[in-house]
């Protein structure tokens, strides 16, 4: 079963696209009508509103201060625009990652910047967790959401037969997650056939990014990410002390420093940029996507992808203003003002 | 009669190496291609990579477990098949991508 999103504008789309763009085909980059879902937790309206208060609820900490919408907020580009987590986690710790965007992350195969989660269930699980982030022990969590009347009622409608697990309680937090999708951009409207959905400069910034920028390289199909794994340059030489990546999970060579491709999807929301934070401004990161890295030479396992393409800053500047165009409306969410008693 | 056994042992050896074959995938368009093969233990997979980036080939099979590391354009990679079994192969810098080898 899959969650329809407006098929039949999406169809008119298709023939409007069919007959505006013959040289090329355009159809990977149409929003998709319909979100994956895992065959054990299909979306239902009940899920889905569950899901949404344990997603804003702060009594999923060990603290009762913070909750999934901390670091990933909806007025915040569904990050908290920090480079890292600073002083959010549990007493003040730092995470050591910047938080990255939920949205689109029930289009993607890989969960978190290192990919050890295969599923949203699995990554749901993770942050709460984490000494630096909720610092809830799985089995107090359980404990918790047991004691709560209200909560009670709501699982028993939303997963009948179930019991309260950390198991059940990640299934839910999924599927409020796989509602946090792309709303249409002025890109979604070019793309479906109304040509005057971009600016001039706009258009000449797709056509960069598609050609002489080398951008769809990494951020390709509509969600802008081919879900894979990079070293882009970012610290040259070995990276002792610093961050590993998908090493981390596994020591395969070719994971030595590399994180996965994030979504371009309102990307002008989620600022700052890269795994770590480091990049304040699209100027500046794509300058150094674009131009091979913030370090050319001597990065151990960096991407053949990172080559020079010699952009100019008025290209950049144009490929920017691009990026700027797949913001759409933000997602219509109710954030909860009171909770299940 | 010496003569003999290392004569035949040796004609056992050049036989068998002869009898493994080259079963080749290329990755091309970010696709393993093809995307599913059968071999026989003994015989060789030999990984090309058509694309103009780098590509990876690995497997956590525990009886075939292989890691061809950093894979650049225009380069092969072989690896011999140890023992029978079914497993997946996937390139670690792209995750999308996934071959099916039956080793019988």
């Amino acid at each position: 079963m899959l969650v329809k999103i407006g098929l039949s504008s999406l169809l008119i789309a298709s023939v409007l696209f069919a007959t505006s763009a013959k040289d090329e085909d355009m159809s990977k980059w149409l929003r998709p009508s319909t979100v994956p879902q895992p065959k054990n937790n299909k979306l239902t309206k009940e899920r889905i509103e569950l899901g949404r208060y344990l997603y804003f609820d702060e009594r999923l900490s060990k603290s009762g201060k913070i909750s999934c919408a901390t670091c990933h907020h909806p007025h915040r580009g569904w990050t908290d625009l920090k480079p890292v987590a600073k002083a959010v986690g549990h007493a003040g710790r730092v995470g050591p990652r910047n938080s990255p965007t939920i949205l689109n992350a029930a289009y993607q195969k890989h969960q978190f910047w290192d990919g050890r989660a295969k599923s949203l269930e699995e990554q749901a699980l993770g942050p709460i967790e984490a000494d630096v982030e909720m610092n809830m022990p799985l089995d107090a969590l359980e404990k918790k959401i047991k004691s709560i009347k209200g909560y009670r009622e709501l699982f028993a409608k939303a997963y009948p037969g179930e019991k309260i697990t950390a198991k059940t309680i990640a299934k839910a937090i999924a599927s409020f997650e796989r509602t946090v999708v792309s709303t249409e951009s002025p890109f979604d409207k070019y793309i479906k056939g109304d040509k005057t959905a971009l600016t001039t400069q706009q258009k000449r910034g797709w056509k960069l990014f598609k050609g002489k920028g080398h951008c769809t390289d990494c951020h390709d199909n509509f969600n802008f990410t081919d879900g894979s794994f990079h070293n882009i340059g970012l610290h040259d030489g070995e990276l002792k002390g610093k961050e590993l990546g998908r090493y981390n999970v596994k020591p395969r060579k070719a994971w030595y420093g590399v994180f996965k491709t994030p979504t371009l999807r309102d990307v002008a929301k989620s600022y700052p940029y890269f795994h770590d934070g480091s990049v304040k401004t699209l100027t500046e990161a794509t300058a150094i996507c674009g131009n091979g890295g913030r370090f050319d030479r001597n990065v151990k396992n960096k991407s053949t992808y990172m080559k020079d393409r010699h952009l100019t800053k008025q290209e950049i500047t144009d490929i920017v203003a691009f990026m700027e165009a797949l913001s759409g409306p933000d997602v219509d969410v109710k954030i909860p003002t009171k909770f299940p008693q | 009669m010496k003569k003999i056994i290392f004569g035949f042992v040796a004609l056992v050896l050049v036989n068998t190496v002869l009898a493994a074959k080259e079963v080749i995938v290329d990755q091309k368009n970010k696709t393993f291609i093809p995307h599913s093969v059968t071999l026989e233990v003994g015989d060789y997979l030999v990984f090309k990579n058509s694309d103009d980036f780098a590509h990876n080939a690995y497997t956590d099979d525990e009886a075939n477990e292989f890691d061809i590391g950093m894979q650049p354009p225009g380069v092969d990679k072989k690896v011999k098949m140890k023992a029978p079994g079914k497993f997946d192969v996937e390139c670690a810098i792209h995750p999308n991508m996934l071959l099916e080898v039956t080793v019988e």
